[in-house]
């Protein structure tokens, strides 16, 4: 009893067996076991033939932990065509699949882009919200610039709120106007006059 | 002196590096990070054969994974850690996450196997030892239950200082005198060392968070203490090591990040709970 040290002598771990080889992976993301399936899509990552059956699983796989372990194997692709393949989930109308693969676009700055104007012409204005909370956490250097055009282009008022929000971090004084001007645009909407009224303080530094 | 000038790095240079490195550790140097990293990579070309960061970039993804690798890593890797840090987390760890441990496993006497606790980047071993010293002074049930402590990095030479165990000053601070006496001994020019019994009790691995093969190896722990080494991380290699420390865990393990880390933005697969010194996360039960 007490502090013991690890039974078995350590193997060097570079002696580690072989893990199975992709085609055995990939059958293995039908087992009946969520456990196996996970691992299988995470021991998928670097094996670039697994993409397209790993893409056509994320909308079936019902096993929330499941599809977040194919969404982390799936995103370090970071290509146009793993980002089209998510982005059509946007508009599932699973809560959960859709916020699952939107955190996962947002971790693809090299692609997103591609994909981004078929979004943002999407007429399910859902998915343009989902949009604007991609770019809230996307790493790229024009995201505040689309986020502005949103802003003052989408018609409707949560997307334009969505992406306010989604702005809202990132947000100086140059800003103030922009929120203004789309207050001015949907006076009859509570929610986002209050998104507008509730920043307005920080950014113009009056209390 | 001007350490740019020295490796005469260009900006497309250092986004090639810095893209091999990221792939390499998961660790991801934006290019404000310029400063810390053209430095280190200056010395290490200084300690090889090459003279320029072309000749040496090109040896480096030829021999991949080989000892120049290494000793990139070591150089590029933040190692700061001392004993005790963050302590309240092991407060946590004896008020209430071991006896819901061993009560899940079905109770002292009955429980099968040895209790496992993973630190993961254990650094120069300062975290491993904490916990040691914390169970050894302040858990009423440690000569009741077996308990396991490993210890693992991707830093090939924190690891050699982890197995040493001598800590300077600044390091040991902390550590009460009454368990500085019992546990240390000193060893000359203000240097400390863990005695062996604990040194033993401690297993140590090499092993990088973000690969899912080599983490294979990690299996059934009841508690994992992932601090400070996130923060270096892009979102896409946390949710990585997220994924990896899941397959590390028991069911209804429990997982500690450090105080500015927070798992709900990188991956919805633990569960946190609130305990009265502050956030854990869980592996679920329910779902295997
Ligand atoms: C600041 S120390 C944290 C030590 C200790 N956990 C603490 O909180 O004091 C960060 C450690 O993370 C290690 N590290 C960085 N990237 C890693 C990776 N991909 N896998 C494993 N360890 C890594 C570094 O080598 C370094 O020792």
């Amino acid at each position: 009893m007490g502090l013991v040290r690890k039974q078995a002598p350590q193997e060097p771990e570079e002696a580690l067996p072989e893990g199975p080889s992709a085609e055995i992976l990939l059958s293995r993301l039908d087992d009946p076991d969520p456990d196996r399936r996970r691992e299988s899509a995470l021991g998928l990552v670097g094996a670039p033939e697994a993409v397209p059956a790993m893409l056509a699983r994320v909308g079936v796989e019902e096993d929330p932990r499941v599809l977040e372990s194919m969404l982390t194997t799936l995103a370090a692709y970071d290509t146009e065509d793993v980002a089209g393949g998510l982005a059509v989930h946007l508009a599932s109308d699973e809560a959960g699949l859709r916020t699952a693969v939107a955190a996962a676009l947002a971790t693809m700055p090299r692609s997103f882009p591609a994909v981004l104007p078929s979004l943002l012409a999407a007429p399910d204005h859902d998915v343009r919200v989902m949009t604007a909370m991609i770019l809230a956490d996307l790493q790229h250097p024009e995201a505040h610039t689309w986020l502005v055009r949103m802003i003052c282009q989408d018609p409707h008022p949560n997307v334009v709120t969505g992406a306010i929000d989604a702005l809202l971090p990132s947000a100086t004084t140059d800003d103030v106007q922009l929120l203004l001007d789309a207050r001015e645009r949907f006076p009859d909407d509570p929610f986002l006059r209050f998104t507008v009224n509730a920043a307005l303080p920080r950014l113009t530094g009056t209390p | 002196m001007a350490s740019t000038a020295a490796t005469g790095l260009s900006d497309g240079d250092f986004i090639r590096f810095a893209e091999y490195f990221y792939k390499r550790t998961g660790i991801h140097f934006a290019a404000g990070k310029r400063y810390f990293v053209d430095k280190r990579i200056d010395t290490c070309i200084r300690n090889s054969p090459y003279d320029t960061f072309a000749a040496w970039f090109a040896a480096l993804r030829t021999s991949d994974q080989g000892p120049m690798l290494q000793e990139l890593i070591n150089q590029l890797t933040v190692n700061e850690t001392y004993f005790l840090r963050e302590d309240y987390q092991f407060d946590a760890m004896l008020s209430t996450v071991l006896p819901n441990v061993l009560a899940a496993r079905g109770g002292v006497g009955r429980i099968v196997g040895p209790v496992k606790i993973l630190s993961l980047p254990c650094s120069t071993g300062e975290e491993p030892y904490s916990i040691a010293l914390r169970l050894l002074e302040e858990w009423d049930q440690i000569d009741h239950v077996d308990v396991e402590i490993h210890g693992a990095d991707i830093d090939s030479e924190v690891l050699a200082k982890a197995a040493h165990a001598s800590y300077g000053e600044r390091s040991v601070q902390r550590v009460p005198k009454a368990w500085m006496n019992k546990y240390f001994a000193a060893v000359g020019a203000g240097r400390y060392q863990v005695d062996e019994g604990i040194r033993s009790a401690v297993t140590l691995h090499k092993v990088n968070i973000c690969d899912t093969a080599a983490m294979r190896s990690f299996r059934d722990f009841d508690i994992v203490f992932c601090r400070n080494v996130l923060i270096y991380f892009d979102e896409l290699s946390s949710r990585r090591a997220a994924e990896n420390l899941y397959g590390a865990m028991r069911p209804g393990g429990y997982l500690f990040l450090g105080h500015s880390e927070s798992m709900s933005r990188i991956s919805p697969i633990f569960t946190p709970t609130r305990l009265p010194e502050g956030l854990v996360y869980q592996r679920p039960t329910g779902a295997k």
